[in-house]
């Protein structure tokens, strides 16, 4: 091999810099993490462009995916190797099979911060649909049996003592077209969606998924079995370059602490991924409406998944003989019971 | 010829009997052949899953697909998944291949109709009707209608070029004929034309049917609780094998359902081909 | 009844098939139309049965059609045109059926055309069944049921064997013999139309002109194989046909 001055001098270079930033562990092992492009996803896109990843010895790629049961297969199929997606039947199936491990939280509800809305179509709101309680005898829209939008629906008609019927429409953007079209009644979604469609008069938001669900753990950080038990470095290494990410996050957009010049600049950011198809002075509402406090440190509400695993093992939707176990791995993060 | 046969025979070489040459290309029934191909490939799964040389999440242990099918009969789920689509099949097939059969067979007698028609045809064939879901539950609704308006479309194209091919090859002779015997155009049409297209329509429903089922799956993508469509999608997103191969399994069923019953109209319908 | 052409021309885009035919077809007659490939005279077949227009001249009927004749100019063809979704009977009764005969009426009509054609006992037979031979009888059955007052025969014995055609010539002699018709016999086939015709009519190659017309006065039931008049009327027509034959066989088809 030939090299000449200029490009020896870069290798050098490289050299140096990675030398000097991960002095520790500047093994730059390669990973692929999976990420949907919503806001939610925003710890491992800061983690990528502020080289936190890198800084753990880390090389990510990250994958992009349409929707989140595809990711889970990747992850299941060693394609992927990290991601964040809800808890759904798919991904506790895929556990059951002993193919991932849920190893830490995302986006959790929480009192006091805006979360998940429950809407109403026009057409049921006009009929009397007000409030949950008069759900009873209504259709409820989700895109899968076993999916999260199935366990919250379920959960408030619950709460509420109805009965309601689901429509699976496969996609978020099929339900929100049967919304709008009065095909079904009613549905819940994170707030950056419910808020723009609330005000367009075609949907009315008619309650709080954390009224029913308090301390609903939405989203994990989940990985392959594989990974969480033998690859516990890497997986550690994982978890501090996305922390890293998710503190900026919240710091700059939820806390302001760098001001607006700080969401500013985090905008542009998250824009590289998210609303790519809109310009910047379009996507920026959107994503500074979209944001919601992701968890520090990736902790994880356990309570919650206990009872998420529970309702869809009542739900006849995954294996009955699965236990906790077997879909979390708490060794990684600090767990709670919320 | 060196041997003491050939020797004897002293004009030259020794008879040899000729080399027969004529098998093969000559399709015969071996039924037994493709029954024991599924046992093996069954045997061979089963087996590969027991030894874990097939593991958990790249195939389901054929037994455990059957206990799977076991208990959706004992519990009645089969029949309530089966009963929605069965429904849904027969009206939307029947919707799609009745119109696709009249259209068909006007574009086979009328050249207006076959100029304005064959390009609309030509032009909505190649459209995945799943794409157009959306915008029948807006048409037709979130309830059965979509999901009827979906099959009727989906057969409705392959049943139109079947028929009016099948039209167009009735032997002219037999047309002329009934001309020169004086019978009505009616007459014509359905006492000569009707039953001579008969072996094309029929063989183009078979193709018809067979996407109808295809379909099926697609049609219960939205706003179905049950029906085996749905219970595939379902079973899809849980990541549960078992209940997935079980659903595909009645559909291919149902396949072979259809196509047996097309075989018997065949049958009775056209005995008298040769 | 009789037919008479009218200066018939025609042609099929730039060839012209037919020039300037005028024919008188009396009635009880059978009238032979022999001439070589691509003369026109299936064409003109056609013209007279009304299923093709001539561009120039016209087909004339003198006289009134027989009581009761349902279709009075009835073809028979070469490939026999049989529904092969019916039995012999039903493709009896489908000629009958649009004139409202049904039920008994068309039993007796349809016993009475198949014992004609000794065909009785194959009523319920399908076309698939039936032998080139026994197909074609069913085609004069069938042409016979609807009472024509003029037969128009397109190569009726062309797609048939050299025996089974040999047969059915004695049907046909046989049939006519018992209850006269009027018939058209298009043929390339010069024994067949000297064994049926009261006139033979010669007809030129393409263009299709009437280059003779040829009587034979003996009784047709009266005419056999190395009869010598036959024979030497069957010379006659060879003569006049062979440099036009051999002329149309060299001819290049075009289109």
């Amino acid at each position: 091999m030939r090299l000449n001055r200029r490009q020896t001098l870069g290798l050098m270079g490289a050299a140096a810099a990675s030398t000097l930033a991960a002095p520790a562990i500047a093994q730059n092992k390669k990973i692929v993490v999976g990420a949907l492009r919503f806001t939610s996803h925003s710890g491992s896109f800061i983690a990528v462009e502020r080289g936190y990843f890198a800084e753990a010895g880390l090389d990510v790629e990250l994958k992009f995916f349409q929707a989140a049961q595809p990711m889970a297969v990747a992850i299941a199929s060693g394609d992927v190797d990290y991601a964040v997606t809800a808890v759904s039947g798919g991904l506790i199936s895929l556990a059951d099979k002993g193919a991932i491990k849920v190893i830490g939280g995302a986006l959790s509800e929480e009192k006091g911060i805006d979360g998940q809305k429950i809407l109403a179509s026009d057409a049921a709101f006009k009929g009397g649909l007000t409030a949950p309680a008069n759900l009873g005898g209504k259709t409820f829209g989700m895109s899968t049996a076993g999916s999260s939008f199935h366990y919250m629906g379920s959960k408030v008609a619950q709460a509420e003592g109805v009965e309601m019927s689901f429509k699976p429409l496969q996609k978020v953007g099929a339900i929100i077209g049967a919304l709008k079209s009065g095909q079904i009644d009613a549905w819940s979604i994170v707030p950056h969606i419910a808020k723009p469609l609330a005000g367009s008069g075609a949907v009315h938001i008619i309650g709080d998924i954390s009224d029913y669900l308090p301390g609903y753990q939405v989203t994990t950080v989940f990985t392959s079995a594989k990974n969480a038990a033998d690859e516990r470095e890497q997986t550690q290494d994982f978890l501090a370059g996305f922390g890293k990410g998710v503190s900026d996050y919240n710091s700059t957009m939820i806390d302001k602490a760098d001001g607006d010049d700080g969401v500013n600049e985090m905008v542009d950011l998250i824009h590289k991924y998210v609303y790519t198809d809109r310009p910047r002075e379009k996507a920026a509402p959107s994503i500074i409406n979209g944001t919601m406090r992701i968890n520090e440190g990736s902790k994880l509400n356990i309570a919650s998944i206990r009872d998420q695993l529970e309702w869809f093992q009542s739900e006849d939707l995954v294996g009955k003989d699965i236990t906790m176990d077997t879909l979390v791995d708490g060794s990684y993060v600090e767990t709670y019971e919320g | 010829m060196a041997d003491a046969e050939g020797v004897k025979h002293r004009q030259g070489d020794s008879p040899i009997e000729v080399r027969f040459r004529g098998g093969g290309f000559a399709p015969r029934s071996r039924r037994w052949v493709g029954v024991a191909v599924f046992v093996v490939l069954i045997a061979l799964i089963q087996w590969g899953t027991e030894t874990g040389w097939i593991s958990a999440l790249t195939l389901p242990k054929p037994t455990d697909v059957l206990a799977t099918f076991g208990q959706l009969w004992e519990s009645g789920l089969l029949f309530k998944h089966l009963q929605p689509s069965l429904t849904r099949l027969v009206i939307g097939a029947a919707l799609g291949a009745s119109t696709g059969i009249a259209i068909g067979v006007l574009i086979g007698l009328f050249s207006y109709v076959r100029a304005g028609l064959v390009p609309l045809v030509a032009a909505i064939f190649p459209i995945p009707k799943i794409a157009l879901l959306p915008l029948f539950v807006i048409w037709f609704g979130i309830d059965e209608g979509s999901k009827y308006a979906l099959i009727a479309f989906g057969t409705f194209t392959p049943t139109v070029v079947a028929t009016y091919g099948a039209v167009d090859n009735v032997d002219r002779s037999l047309i002329r004929m009934g001309q020169s015997f004086g019978l009505s155009w009616s007459s014509i049409v359905r006492k000569i034309v009707l039953p001579g297209a008969m072996p094309g329509i029929l063989s183009g429903l078979r193709i018809s049917l067979a996407i109808a089922i295809i379909l099926l799956v697609a049609a219960e993508m939205l706003g179905a609780e049950y029906g085996i469509g749905a219970y595939i999608l379902e079973a899809g997103s849980l990541y549960d094998l078992e209940r997935l191969f079980a659903g595909v399994v009645i559909l291919s069923l149902l396949g072979v359902l259809v196509s047996a019953i097309i075989g018997l109209i065949e049958r009775r319908l056209l005995g008298w081909r040769i | 009844m009789d037919i008479r052409l009218d200066a018939i021309s025609h042609h099929y885009g730039a060839t012209e098939v037919l020039r300037n035919i005028s024919l008188d077809i009396p009635a009880g007659e059978i009238v032979c139309l022999v001439g070589p490939s691509g003369c026109g005279k299936s064409t003109l077949l056609r013209f007279i049965g009304g299923l093709e227009r001539p561009e120039s001249g016209r087909v004339l009927q003198l006289g009134t059609p027989p009581e009761g004749s349902l279709n009075p100019l009835t073809f028979v063809f070469q490939d026999f045109a049989l529904l092969p979704w019916r039995t012999v009977k039903g493709n009896i009764s489908l000629v009958l059926e649009d004139h409202g005969i049904r039920g008994a009426r068309a039993k007796a009509i349809i016993d009475d055309v198949l014992n004609r054609t000794r065909l009785a006992d194959f009523a319920d037979a399908l076309p698939k069944q039936l032998s080139g031979g026994m197909k074609q009888r069913v085609a004069i059955a069938r042409a016979l049921a609807v009472n024509p007052a003029v037969m128009l025969m397109d190569e009726p014995l062309s797609a048939l064997d050299a025996q089974t055609r040999e047969l059915l010539l004695d049907d046909l002699v046989s049939l006519w013999t018992r209850q006269p018709f009027t018939a058209v016999y298009v043929t390339h086939n010069l024994a067949e139309a000297v064994r049926l015709g009261h006139t033979i009519v010669v007809l030129s190659r393409r263009p299709g002109r009437i280059r003779e017309i040829v009587s034979i006065e003996t009784p047709i039931d009266q005419r056999r194989a190395g009869d010598p008049v036959c024979q030497q009327k069957h010379d006659l027509l060879w003569e006049l046909m062979r440099e036009e034959a051999r002329a149309a066989d060299e001819e290049l088809i075009d289109g």
